[in-house]
């Protein structure tokens, strides 16, 4: 599946590694983050929530042309249905002048081609990709150029490129295929200078809605997720969970489970108890007989979980300040409202699941997780070895949401791999994947604004408190020094026009594990800002559209607003008529770049609750790399928004999760699901991430939707009230 | 015992008891039938029994014997695909994919038995397949174009 990058490469003066392919041969071309983009690169980590981690000086592209012309493209991200590969392809097919079919992507693994330094997460793999892809893409196209050029006999400049073949430009029929140029182009020099760039009014393949790569497979079932992994001679695992939270390891009696039919081997570690059997069910059913004895914490209570996050204005860390909202507020009529979100479960709808080889010299491990390196550096951490003897293969992953990043499941499996000496599958079941691991944290917010005498907002103060959500995944210093978890107050900040703002962001330690979940604070964040926003709007007597638009800013994002805006209330008939019983709610976002905004039309259900008919969603991602895709995206955020947003709490009682399955965490469903029109803007040259801003404004959408129709405001969610998680069966 | 799996038979010990999701991932390799709750909520693990669609993870392996049982390997012949498979293809329907195997087989069984359903009707059978991409409004359109097409071409069977 992966091999590691050829070992004879030439270092250019320009950060390339060039050598020859790895497939028989042929040109192979790899780049290196430079200094400066490193520099970049952490900065955006701070920026953008990505956690740091390990910086390698591996390439993170990696091109491979073989003598018969395949051009195989290794990247790092990993496909979780967002449709990076195809994107990813596409802008390299561009530059590269491929014909469609021409390139494969292939995903690396934590070993090679290319090395995995962030994740895939934070909607960035697109944006932080496009620009060094494509300049990779065109430094190969125009080695291949130098090398045909001096085979043809012409000048370089004399040729033209198109279809994966350099031709003379003045006599099409004598050309030479990427292919027949490969192997020879490896001698040649990566040029001093950047090479042009294919212009955007040129492009046939980037913007333009190609089919998913990763499809065909899918469709027919031959898809393989960390779920599906199989190699001979594989074996089952299961491992003994903490019957409560925080609970840990006294003592393990194997008892005779070691006789017990099909079991293989009882490992049993200071914190660790787990088995291996011939079949998932005995594995199970073996660790349900092993006699555990755990040291528990006092069972924890909901009560203990969202009553210590209370925000106030004045605590925590300011994220944002101009001029003075709190003097401004001192003698002004002020409005004020607070909002809240709950707990909420990933739900991703495949388990966490990996299959690892552990063997004496080396680890294969492979796993539908979000993050190859950091897991090869946890097995390798976890089993004392060597992180180069441990390949980590990613496969498809079905769904992620930033649960994935961490990827436990690997390491139970290469514990009990190393034990058995066999290879080891462990899945979780759905009430391990409830139980374990980490959780949305809820969030509490408070904000307070006074309108000026043109019904223009003169102040507005938002202040947030929420559980971890990046911290638990960088090192502690960095959380001492930032003081405020930048994962939590994404979209904390106020996107308009407002002369004297504060935002504060306050950290609140709970006493279960939270983390990342798809667009960290933005569901959360845009909810209470956007409902408050739709608050002001009618305290000021302007229509909630016109009073957006009256505050979007005069600078570029400003004008994206604008121009987001008008498309939504045009599509969607703002203003116009509503049919009957119905009413209508809007809220935007600008998040990673990206500018959405997304009409909601609700009705009461007869039986109460909340009927969400149809949603008009405008998103501008700046340079749509394929817009059907970014639709895809858009649709999705909607539906797993509005599940969140309608349904989803997630509980604790008595020291466990109130949920074990789907019963007590019900998921939006295709009866729920609105009809989705989206419509995909282009502002410019660059794009912007897609996989999770479109999620940000449907929350308060819907509310503002169910003020319209009622005049009652919704500012806790879920909207459909407290679940509070029924009981364990 | 026999299991007829996409017109094979496979030879398997009847004993333990276990469902038959399992049986297919992890004893006859055949893992297009996925795992999402196994307890009947999520519909991931759809196959048809005798065109039927069932979730395999409720339903005991003895159940299936003597009854033709059709996973999502099965439902393409050979390179043509199913025109539900047509259909999602072309509405680009699935996101991660993990939910789709289901969603398809379930869609396989409607139309073959309700060769022109309605919205609603589209809505009655599929509400019980979960998606937590949110894919659900291009599920629905690939099911409605997916009769179209096995209409046209006879083979919703
Ligand atoms: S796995 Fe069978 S219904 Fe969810
Ligand atoms: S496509 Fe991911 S769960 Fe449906």
């Amino acid at each position: 599946m992966s091999q590691p990058p050829p070992r004879r490469w030439r270092l250019s003066r320009r950060g390339f590694l060039i050598g020859a392919g790895v497939v028989g041969g042929g040109l192979a071309l790899g780049v290196t983050l430079g200094l400066p983009a490193l520099r970049l690169a952490l900065a955006d980590a701070f920026e953008g929530a990505v956690p740091p981690t390990i910086v390698t000086t591996d390439p993170f592209l990696w091109f491979d042309i073989a003598p018969d012309g395949r051009v195989r493209l290794a990247v790092p991200k990993t496909e979780m249905g967002q449709g990076i590969h195809t994107a990813l392809a596409q802008i390299a097919a561009e530059e590269l002048e491929l014909a469609w079919e021409q390139i494969e992507v292939v995903q690396s693994s934590s070993l090679g081609p290319v090395a995995d330094n962030f994740g895939t997460n934070a909607s960035n793999s697109v944006s932080s990709l496009f620009a060094p892809l494509r300049e990779t893409a065109a430094t190969l196209r125009e080695l291949l150029r130098v090398e045909a050029a001096e085979r043809l006999g012409v000048a370089p400049a004399a040729l033209s490129a198109a279809a994966g073949s350099f031709f003379v430009t003045a006599e099409p029929q004598r050309r030479l295929s990427y292919g027949e140029l490969a192997t020879g182009a490896t001698a040649r020099e990566v040029p001093p200078e950047p090479p042009p760039l294919k212009p955007g009014a040129a492009w046939t393949l980037i913007g333009a809605s190609l089919p998913r790569v990763d499809l065909p497979a899918k469709i027919r079932g031959a898809a393989i997720y960390g779920y599906d992994a199989r190699v001979e001679g594989m074996l089952f695992g299961a491992v003994a969970r903490p019957p409560s939270l925080g609970a840990t390891l006294r003592r393990v009696a194997p008892g005779d489970v070691a006789a017990r039919p099909g079991v293989v081997a009882v490992v049993i570690e200071r914190d660790f108890a787990g088995v291996v059997a011939e079949s998932r069910a005995a594995a199970a059913a073996a660790v349900r007989a092993l006699d555990v004895e755990w040291i528990e914490k006092p069972p924890l209570q909901q009560e203990q979980i969202e009553a210590p996050v209370r925000a106030a204005p004045g605590r925590g860390v300011a994220v944002q300040r101009a001029g003075d909202a709190a003097a401004v507020l001192r003698g002004a009529r002020v409005i004020t409202a607070e909002y809240r979100t709950p707990m909420a479960a990933h739900a991703h709808l495949e388990p966490q699941a990996a299959l690892v080889d552990v063997r004496p010299d080396r680890v294969r491990a492979w796993v539908s997780t979000q993050y190859a390196a950091g897991t090869a550096q946890a097995i390798a951490r976890a089993l004392g070895r060597n992180p180069r003897s441990v390949e980590v293969i990613p496969t498809y992953l079905g769904g992620g949401f930033g649960r994935r990043m961490i990827s436990e499941v690997a390491i139970e499996a290469a514990r009990l791999s190393a034990a058995a000496g066999r290879p080891v599958h462990v899945g979780w079941s759905r009430a391990e994947e409830f139980q374990n691991g980490f959780v949305r944290p809820p969030t509490h917010h408070v904000l307070r604004a006074a309108l000026g005498p043109d019904g223009r907002i003169a102040a507005i103060e938002h202040s947030q408190a929420s559980g971890d959500v990046i911290f638990p995944f960088v090192p502690a210093p960095i959380g001492a020094f930032f003081g405020a978890d930048f994962g939590a107050w994404r979209g904390a900040r106020i996107t308009y026009a407002v002369p004297n703002i504060t935002v504060t962001s306050e950290r609140v330690p709970l006493p279960v594990p939270t983390g990342a979940w798809r667009g960290l604070g933005l569901l959360a964040n845009i909810f209470a800002i956007e409902s408050f926003i739709d608050e002001l709007a009618h305290a000021a007597g302007i229509d909630p559209l016109a009073f957006r638009i009256a505050h979007a800013g005069d600078d570029e994002r400003g004008r994206r607003l604008r121009a987001v805006l008008a498309e939504v209330a045009e599509r969607s008939g703002w203003g116009g008529p509503v049919p009957a019983g119905r009413a209508r709610g809007l809220a935007c976002a600008m998040d990673a770049g990206t500018v959405v905004a997304h009409v909601a039309e609700v009705s009461r259900k007869p039986e109460g609750g909340i009927c969400v008919h149809r949603v008009w969603a405008v998103v501008d991602p700046g340079l749509p790399i394929n817009p059907d895709g970014v639709a895809a995206q858009t649709e999705g955020n909607i539906c797993m928004g509005l599940s969140s947003v309608l349904f989803e709490r997630l509980s604790v009682r008595n020291g466990r999760f109130a949920a074990d399955n789907f019963g007590a965490y019900p998921l939006l469903s295709m009866r729920d699901a609105p009809a989705i029109e989206v419509t995909v803007l282009r502002s410019g040259d660059v794009p912007y991430g897609v996989g999770e801003p479109p999620m940000g404004p449907i929350g308060a959408a819907v509310a503002n939707a169910v003020f319209a129709l009622t005049g009652e405001r919704m500012r806790e969610l879920p909207l459909m009230g407290g679940n509070s998680n029924s009981p364990p069966p | 015992m026999n299991l007829t799996i996409n017109g094979r038979t496979y030879q398997v010990a009847d004993d333990p008891p276990r469902v038959l999701l399992w049986v297919l991932r992890d004893e006859l390799g055949l893992t297009g039938a996925k795992f999402g709750c196994g307890a009947g909520y999520c519909g991931a693990c759809t196959v048809h029994l005798d065109g039927v669609a069932v979730r395999s993870c409720q339903t005991p392996l003895r159940q299936a014997a003597g009854r033709a049982v059709t996973t999502i390997e099965g439902l393409a012949r050979g390179e043509a695909l199913h025109p539900v498979q047509r259909a999602f293809l072309e509405v680009q329907a699935p996101q991660c994919g993990w939910c789709m195997s289901g969603q398809m087989m379930t869609a396989a069984a409607l139309i073959a038995a309700n060769p022109n359903p309605s919205d609603e009707e589209i809505t009655a059978a599929l509400e019980r397949n979960l998606c937590r991409c949110g894919a659900y409004a291009r599920i629905r359109r690939a099911v409605a174009r997916a009769a179209v097409l096995a209409c046209g071409s006879g083979e919703a069977a």
